[in-house]
């Protein structure tokens, strides 16, 4: 994005906040607290792209995707890198699918509901506000009426349907299951939101993950980052926060980073830590700060993200359009569940190099079969699902033995699917199956898949068995605030960006109502 | 035939031979080619010379090469075989007095990687070199008799005897304590100079496999040949044939390569067209480059290039594109995808110790290097490794157990199958249109991009390139009657 009119601020100048990450996490946060007045420095480990860098390709787009290695172990080991983590002005968002369902509000208190998993600290009425107000901000596309939700409104008519949402309709006709136009934070109109860019009407091109070249995608670039910089905020392209000093209260004083090879420090007078579920609690467990609870890289979680693929005499095409362009809601809570809380069905198409890293990893092909397989892209089309994953003791973040090229240690990832994870995939997958038998699929075949990044750094009630409060706020160093995945206390069902998006302005909020106080 | 004079021959012995074994070629080459047998330290009239390294080696024939005038080639016969590879090294890395090499000839060489010899061959060969005069000619002469396919005529095995005789005991150690062991796979690197490459169908330990596993990976333009019937030494047993096969090497042309993968016309109008934007048709047409065919590793070593290369063969049967190049130079790039399974070793390392794995469960199972196993036999290792099952005892040279097999596996699949979908020709192949969904704008957030109008099913724009369709349902026979 353009950063030249920006205003910038003095290492020595003791800001108001400094933001750690421009992802869904501190991109709002930083709008917010540049909108009221505040003096505030975002980090971003991560270069400054400009969206003519992205080039409808998959190989070109690695540079949007956060490829410092992490170490992934557990009983089903999880893939960073493109499959969830992005680097760059604007974070992960650059890459993000935007697929925007809203948290179901029974997922919000799945213990007092099964026994199961945990409450969140928060009440699904309290977000729901601050959802409405990202989804107007964002310009989400989606349908008339929602079936599982009778109140919500889109504010702008859906992106179009492709070939993959078509066969799954239709399935979903054929079996009795209702469905819907995906929301989607990608405008299906030219839009303008406050303090931003205009951004194209969405073009169908099927690159939101390599880099929305027309601004359609509502990536941080192009919404909540512009109208921070509007405000005032400075954005500190390719500078990666790797520690913090303190006053003698134990406050943090100025938050210490590298960039262009050399270790600066800003001052500051409370520090918002934004930069996910991975890269939050490793800098938290690498300073020794904050985690006197003992929590900080616990119940480290991914969704239960399984696939089911066929082959189809259509034409699919399905690199064309809005990737997952449909959803269906009705297996939030299935009927004949043996396990705890749900998931979400949506359509997909992929991208080859995306497809082809799947089907030799997940499918097992090579040879004449893997490239008579691949041959058939045009034909091929997908459903899956983002299922909730319950927290567990076994599922940890630390640090392992090995280093980064900086000396910091390297995160290390442990996760496996419990048995009410085992249990849910065994159902979503039949359900699958039946409905790409119903839309005429052959050759289907099951992708075991584990996505997104989230937990870590869990907000609670309790001081002893949380990291912050309801509001990202550490209950130990009262001017450190977390907003991203990481404070997750379960996975919920729906994709997790617009929710960090909606806690992160109720956090930004908090913190002007009663953060500066003690400061 | 009115063209240049052939080019001079230098020619470097094996261990225990000297300038005089090549007193056959001479012969069967007399008319056609001069050549010019050296003495190598240690060895015939060199035998009071030391400086017995291989690069000491290399030296004193540096020496004598430099002092010639118009091209030459470089043949070497064993031992010899490493002195003209170190030698060819040097002459392409620009050493002036080296310049004009124009080919090499390695018979039965020993390889720039350590030599495989059984150690109890190794301490035997050390124990009565030093020994009474009568053992010593006895021993000498069984190692002659040893190193043949059939038996020599008798002078030839009097000469030869009696330059094992002749050598300095000195020099016959340090070749079997340390020239021998001397690793140089990674130095040599790959060679462009042609070169033509003999076994015998009947040495021990430098046959054709040994050959093909760890000397042709040195050499981008290397062609193996194998001489049936022969032992450990060609020069001596099939001096005819040795002159034969160079002649033809000298005169043929080099073998022809795979061309890259071929870009449709239609795809490449569609590349050419302002429906793809500048960054891409730059990145695809640099993607449809041809490989360097010398390619030089900096990840893994030669060796371990071609068995990479022996992998993707079968994991990615696509003639011309050189994946295990493309891997290899990411992975010396050191760009990763951003994670790793915990159980493996940091990427490069994963790599080199899964394939030196795989070669080494080939020897096990088969007694064959991986390269040169025929593919089913190949498929069938790649198949227990996916499994989990491919275990090699780190005595035979396992270096990763079968789970950890099972991860490098997955990730060279995947590395391979991402590599291939980023090559213009296989986005061809699917009839892919994504790459003309828009074009160059000016404006930062592009304006005016065509992308996709039509995105339901069945109905493709009419620039779309064709997809693939379903197999024919009719069986082959009754298309072809038609």
């Amino acid at each position: 994005m353009n950063l030249d009119a920006m205003r910038t601020h003095s290492e020595d100048e003791t800001v108001d906040a400094v933001v750690i990450g421009t992802g869904a996490g501190g991109a709002p946060v930083l709008a917010i607290l540049a909108a009221a007045g505040l003096k505030v420095v975002a980090l971003e480990a991560g270069p400054n792209f400009t969206p003519e860098t992205f080039a409808f390709d998959e190989t070109l787009a690695e540079e949007i995707y956060w490829t410092e290695e992490r170490l992934s172990g557990g009983s089903t080991p999880e893939a960073f890198g493109g499959n969830n983590s992005g680097t760059g002005v604007g974070g992960s968002m650059l890459h993000w699918g935007a697929f925007v369902p809203r948290a179901d509000a029974r997922d919000l208190r799945l213990h007092t509901e099964t026994g199961e998993g945990v409450d969140w600290p928060i009440s699904h009425g309290e977000l729901r506000p601050f959802y409405e107000r990202v989804e107007a901000f964002l310009g989400v596309s989606g349908p008339r009426s929602y079936p599982w939700d009778a109140e919500r409104r889109y504010p702008l008519p859906p992106v179009l349907r492709n070939g993959p949402a078509e066969l799954m309709a239709g399935a979903c006709e054929a079996r009795g299951i209702r469905w819907a136009d995906a929301p989607a934070a990608v405008v299906s109109r030219d839009f303008e939101s406050e303090g931003g860019p205009v951004r194209q009407g969405c073009i169908n091109c099927g690159f939101c993950h390599q880099g929305c070249r027309t601004g359609a995608k509502a990536s941080m670039d192009v919404t909540y980052l512009p109208l921070a910089v509007s405000h005032g905020a400075e954005i500190r392209p390719e500078s990666f926060a790797h520690g913090f000093e303190r006053d003698r209260d134990g406050r943090i004083a100025a938050v210490l980073y590298m960039k262009d090879g050399r270790e600066r420090r800003q001052r500051c007078r409370a520090v918002f830590l934004c930069a996910g579920a991975v890269e939050t609690p490793r800098l938290l467990l690498h300073t020794g700060l904050a985690n006197g609870s003992g929590q900080v890289g616990r119940n480290y979680m991914g969704h239960v993200a399984t696939q089911v693929w066929g082959t189809f005499d259509h034409e699919v095409r399905m690199n064309r359009g809005y990737p997952s362009s449909l959803i269906t809601e009705d297996f939030i809570r299935p009927e004949d569940a043996d396990f705890a809380g749900g998931y979400l069905i949506q359509s997909l198409g992929v991208v080859p190099v995306t497809f082809a890293n799947a089907v030799a990893r997940g499918r097992g092909l090579w040879g004449q079969p893997l490239l008579d397989y691949l041959g058939r892209y045009n034909h091929l089309a997908g459903i899956g699902i983002n299922g909730e994953t319950l927290p567990c003791d076994a599922n940890v973040l630390a640090l392992s033995d090995e280093t980064d090229a900086r000396g910091m240690r390297k995160a290390r990832i442990d996760f496996g699917y419990s048995t009410n994870e085992n249990r849910l995939n065994v159902h979503a997958t039949k359900v699958m199956r039946d409905l790409w038998e119903a839309a005429g699929a052959k050759d289907v075949w099951v992708l075991e898949r584990v996505a997104h990044t989230l937990g870590t750094c869990r907000m609670g009630h309790d001081g002893d068995t949380a990291v912050v409060d309801p509001y990202g706020r550490s209950f130990e160093i009262d001017n450190l605030w977390i907003s991203d995945g990481s404070t997750f206390p379960s996975s919920l069902a729906a994709n997790p960006a617009l929710t960090i998006m909606a806690l992160a302005l109720r956090t930004a909020e908090r913190f002007l109502a009663v953060g500066r106080s003690s400061a | 035939m009115t063209g240049r004079a052939p080019d001079t021959l230098f020619c470097l012995h094996f261990l225990g031979g000297s300038a005089r074994t090549w007193t056959p070629l001479v012969e069967a080459l007399a008319g056609a080619m001069r050549v010019v047998p050296l003495d190598l330290p240690g060895f015939g009239d060199a035998r009071e010379e030391s400086g017995y390294s291989v690069d000491a080696m290399a030296d004193r024939i540096a020496g004598a090469i430099a002092a010639r005038s118009g091209p030459y080639r470089l043949a070497g016969h064993s031992m010899g075989a490493k002195v003209a590879l170190t030698l060819a090294r040097r002459a392409e890395d620009g050493d002036t007095h080296l310049a004009g090499l124009s080919g090499l000839v390695l018979v039965s060489g020993s390889p720039p990687s350590p030599e495989p010899i059984p150690e109890d061959r190794r301490s035997r060969m050390l124990s009565w070199i030093d020994a009474d005069s009568e053992t010593r000619a006895r021993e000498a002469r069984k190692f002659v008799q040893a190193n043949v396919g059939a038996s020599l005529p008798s002078d030839l095995e009097d000469l030869a005897t009696d330059d094992v005789l002749r050598a300095a005991p000195a020099a016959w150690k340090a070749w079997l304590d340390s020239g021998a062991r001397e690793d140089l796979c990674r130095r040599v690197g790959v060679l462009r100079t042609p070169a033509l490459v003999l076994a015998g169908s009947a040495d021990a330990d430098l046959g054709p496999d040994a050959q093909a596993a760890l000397t042709l990976p040195h050499l981008a333009h290397g062609h193996l040949a194998t001489v049936d019937g022969v032992g450990h030494l060609l020069p001596l047993e099939k001096p005819d044939a040795l002159a034969r096969a160079i002649l033809d090497h000298a005169a043929g042309p080099s073998e022809p390569r795979a061309a890259p993968p071929t870009i449709p016309p239609g795809y490449a109008d569609l590349i050419a067209s302002d429906r793809v934007n500048s960054r891409l048709r730059s990145a695809l047409n640099e993607r449809a480059a041809a490989d360097d065919p010398a390619y030089a590793p900096q990840a893994l070593d030669p060796v371990e290039l071609a068995i990479l290369r022996a992998v993707f063969a079968r994991v990615l049967p696509v003639a011309g594109l050189d994946a295990a190049a493309r891997v290899d130079a990411r992975l010396a790039a050191g760009r990763g995808d951003g994670w790793r399974f915990i159980a493996l070793p940091a990427d490069d390392e994963a790599y080199r110790a899964a394939l030196r794995t795989l070669d080494a469960a080939s020897r096990a199972t088969h007694e064959r290097p991986f390269v040169v196993l025929a593919g089913d036999r190949q498929d069938a290792l790649l198949t227990l490794a996916q499994k989990g099952e491919l275990a090699v005892p780190p005595a035979l040279g396992g270096r990763l157990d079968a789970d950890r097999m099972r991860f490098w596996f997955e990730d060279a699949r995947a590395d391979a199958a991402r590599l291939y979908l980023s090559h213009p020709a296989a986005l061809a192949r699917l009839g892919f249109s994504g790459i003309g969904a828009g074009g160059d704008s000016p404006a930062p957030i592009a304006r005016g991009l065509p992308g996709f109008t039509n995105t339901r099913l069945d109905t493709p724009e009419p620039w779309e390139p064709k997809p693939w369709k379903p197999e024919p349902s009719k069986p082959l026979a009754e298309e072809s009657a038609r």
